[in-house]
């Protein structure tokens, strides 16, 4: 942590950072070793094989899986339930967010209710979904819906309240009407608000997918993963593991750039 | 024997994204005897606040050597007690668990800490705040704790890094004279740095002008003003020359940082 | 004079009388014929169902089922959660070695992991516990993590010119300065944990919130699954509202300065 307090008479040369940084070495040789561990636990008899597979038996299981197992097939599932139960939420959220968010009494109004949905798991609207809407497509993108609103709308409500307030008092002083204030000043300032609500609602929406094809489903990647788990072929339940864990990353860090991007002209 | 005793000073950091080094101090010599008030201005980037932090031990010395009473600063000491520009006061400790906490750092053992927190909180005048917390306090009252922190660990010098710098002017004039009240008890050997030229005059014996590129000295200017400074010496005229004086030092320094262009 | 009162107490009011006209307009829509009750029941109905199951210990026997679940993942998590976290805000390697574990947990479905907690720990309450302790560890140790690293370091330099030694930072700095945030964590840990139980609940238990959504589902009985889900809605708000409370306490320090 650099809390040393280093000798007023050290002297010190420019040192020249050699290859790597620390941390990524460190960080490689955890994974390094872990692998090495998974890989000799069940040969030496630390660990009952069958359960917790192995690194190379996962490889092998990838391959197949990559070459025959109709992954384009399952993915496209999963993706467009996903998708679609996200795109609903957003159209559905953004609006309702951008609007309520400015008035104070809607905030009041809505708070409670809003956050009494937001905190409770939506996933526990699963099994009634199934129910209603089948054990198809249709179910899990409702759950992703529900799942994706929630954060979108509280987050996007607390961002524009919490507007500058002496940016909109500027704007005010040059001229600005309501309408103005609210497209070039309200909403760019509750972009980070909105960006955290929306990468919230990703994992969110993740999870919806993956625990609703767990649950009940015909085809996916969840689907895969449970089919494969009841049957305890675990090395191809991890490469989907992997497959999704890939996706739901993937997802994520878009979202954290472009969080990022947007946090650069924030004052701080 | 000098008391504070600076000898060909060099501080060197490495800018973060070029590997280049940068000389931030630049063989700084400065004598100081016991009991003097030497303050040091200069423009922004000189080193001032680079000097006092090798002086505190806080940061590593490239070339040259700071003592102490002849012992050469080699970390943070007993003997010397450093104010910060920002209070850095604990936010969950209340005014009374700051200025022990200096006391707890050090091991003091001789006597109740309280106690002796309680005589300094009382110097700077907040003897009825003492158990308020720094968010209920004003930023001069915050920075009053500051002082009284670092002076309860009794050091040898007083560091003092533009404590009044965050503070409006008012404020500013009061502290100062406040502050050489305070001095005027003990008069500990005392190492302020400062932007403001009439600060400067008005605690000093000795100001310090650095310069940048690199930070160097570039003057000494003896202060000959009679102790206990009152406020009505800012409009003496020895200290309006003194002012002069400081003003023509500076000025290359400052019109090299002026922007907007002017004819003639 | 009332519009004055009305003014100061106007959150409250206005959340209050959301809630309870939320409720009425249910009532009525059902009462009226206008939404079919066994699709989406009504208060009088769930309230009624409660009343039931509150007699009959089922509704006892399903919330005691999941806090039980819930506090035992929750404390894990927290003890585990908060240990790492101030281990790896203070050693960086530690926390180098550490990540490439906890990126991967972060983006891994831990659900997927269930067929495999089955076969460890048997079906019931150590899985349960096990997957919702992994849903709340996340939050918690992320908080804490950043408390630490991320500690004003001007605090720091100070402490140490006044002689700190390394280990006094860590406990008179570090330490106290991260514990709103750390609480903060915890709040997070408290919504996952209760996902986590829920959601474990509802893919294979004997007993608990989770467990009774699923049946009655199953069953076709959308009264006695709307209590349970009304039960875990409140159970969060609670849960979440005594944290909040909490972190208010903890965070007394960092409001706004009351004297000019």
């Amino acid at each position: 942590m650099g809390l040393e307090a280093t000798p007023a008479s050290t002297r010190r040369a420019p040192r020249r950072r050699p290859g790597a940084p620390r941390s990524l070495v460190i960080a490689s040789t955890a994974v390094l070793l872990f692998l090495l561990l998974w890989q000799a636990a069940p040969p030496l008899g630390l660990v009952n094989g069958n359960y917790t597979s192995q690194p190379t038996l996962i490889f092998l299981a990838a391959v197949e899986v990559f070459r025959g197992d109709q992954l384009g097939h399952h993915t496209w599932i999963s993706f467009s339930e996903f998708f679609l139960g996200f795109a609903l939420a957003f159209a559905v959220s953004i609006p309702l967010g951008l609007l309520l968010g400015v008035s104070r009494t809607a905030r009041y109004l809505l708070d409670p209710p809003l956050m009494a949905l937001y905190i409770a798991p939506s996933l526990i609207l699963l099994p009634i979904m199934i129910i209603w809407l089948g054990i198809g497509i249709a179910s899990k993108i409702a759950v992703v819906f529900l799942g994706v609103i929630f954060p979108i709308i509280v987050n996007t409500m607390a961002g524009m309240h919490e507007a500058d307030a002496n940016l909109v008092r500027a704007a005010r002083s040059f001229g600005a009407g309501p309408v103005d204030i609210f497209l070039r000043i309200l909403i760019p300032g509750a972009l980070p608000s909105i960006l955290l609500g929306i990468r919230l609602g990703v994992g969110r929406g993740v999870l919806g997918v993956v625990v609703g094809e767990l649950y009940v489903s015909q085809a996916g990647l969840g689907y895969q993963m449970t089919t494969y788990g009841s049957s305890m072929r675990i090395d191809r339940l991890l490469v989907y593991v992997l497959i999704i864990s890939f996706f739901g990353y993937a997802l994520t860090s878009f979202v954290r750039w472009l969080e990022g991007r947007v946090r650069n002209w924030k004052p701080a | 024997m000098n008391h504070v005793d600076i000898r060909e000073l060099c501080v060197e950091y490495t800018k973060p994204k070029s590997e280049e080094m940068f000389t931030a101090v630049d063989r700084v010599s400065l004598a100081i005897p016991k009991g003097e008030f030497v303050t040091i201005v200069g423009p922004s980037g000189c080193g001032k606040s680079t000097l006092l932090l090798a002086v505190a031990g806080l940061i590593p010395v490239a070339r040259g050597a700071a003592l102490v009473d002849g012992r050469p600063v080699t970390g943070p000491g007993r003997d010397r007690a450093m104010v910060f520009q920002e209070p850095s006061l604990m936010p969950w400790r209340s005014v009374l668990g700051n200025v022990r906490f200096g006391l707890e750092m050090q091991r003091w053992s001789d006597g109740d800490l309280d106690t002796r927190a309680l005589q300094f909180i009382d110097m700077v005048g907040l003897r009825d705040f003492a158990d308020y917390h720094p968010h209920q306090l004003s930023g001069g009252m915050r920075q009053r704790v500051n002082i009284a922190r670092a002076l309860a660990v009794d050091p040898e010098v007083l560091l003092m890094d533009e404590p009044f710098g965050a503070l409006d002017a008012q404020t500013r004039e009061i502290m100062g004279n406040e502050l050489l009240y305070i001095w005027e008890r003990d008069r500990k050997t005392a190492l302020f740095v400062t932007h403001d030229i009439e600060e400067a005059i008005l605690l000093g014996d000795q100001v310090v002008v650095m310069g940048v590129n690199p930070g160097h000295i570039k003057e000494v200017l003896k202060i000959d003003l009679p102790r206990p400074r009152r406020p009505e010496i800012v409009d003496s005229e020895q200290f309006i020359h003194y002012r002069r004086t400081l003003r023509n030092h500076l000025a290359d320094d400052l019109a090299s940082m002026q922007l907007v262009r002017r004819d003639g | 004079m009332i519009a004055r009162w009305f003014q100061r107490h106007q959150a409250l009011i206005l959340g209050t009388s959301s809630l309870i006209g939320i409720v009425g307009v249910w009532q009525a829509l059902a009462s009226l014929g206008v939404t079919n009750p066994f699709f989406v029941s009504s208060p009088a109905l769930i309230a009624d169902e409660f009343v039931v199951q509150l007699r009959n210990g089922t509704a006892a026997a399903n919330l005691g089922a999941s806090l039980y679940c819930f506090f035992l993942a929750l404390g894990m998590a927290t003890v585990v959660g908060v240990g790492l976290g101030l281990v790896s805000g203070w050693f960086r390697d530690f926390e180098s070695a550490l990540d490439p574990f906890i990126w991967f947990k972060y983006s891994a479905p831990t659900v997927a992991f269930y067929p495999l907690f089955i076969a460890l720990l048997g079906y019931g309450a150590p899985t349960i516990i096990a997957i919702a302790f992994l849903f709340a560890l996340t939050p918690i140790y992320a908080n804490t993590l950043s408390g630490i690293k991320n500690v004003d370091r001007d605090l720091v330099r100070a402490a140490i010119s006044f002689g700190a030694r390394r280990i006094d930072v860590f406990f008179k700095v570090a330490l106290p300065a991260s514990v709103p945030i750390i609480v903060a964590g915890l709040r997070l840990g408290v919504g996952r944990a209760l996902t986590g139980v829920v959601v474990a609940e509802l893919f294979g238990a004997t007993a608990g919130l989770g467990y009774s959504i699923a049946y009655y589902a199953q069953m076709f009985q959308t009264t006695p699954m709307m209590v349970s889900i009304v039960i875990v809605v409140l159970l969060g708000v609670i849960l979440t509202q005594l944290l909040a409370f909490l972190e208010a306490k903890t965070d007394a320090w960092r409001r706004e300065p009351t004297l000019r």
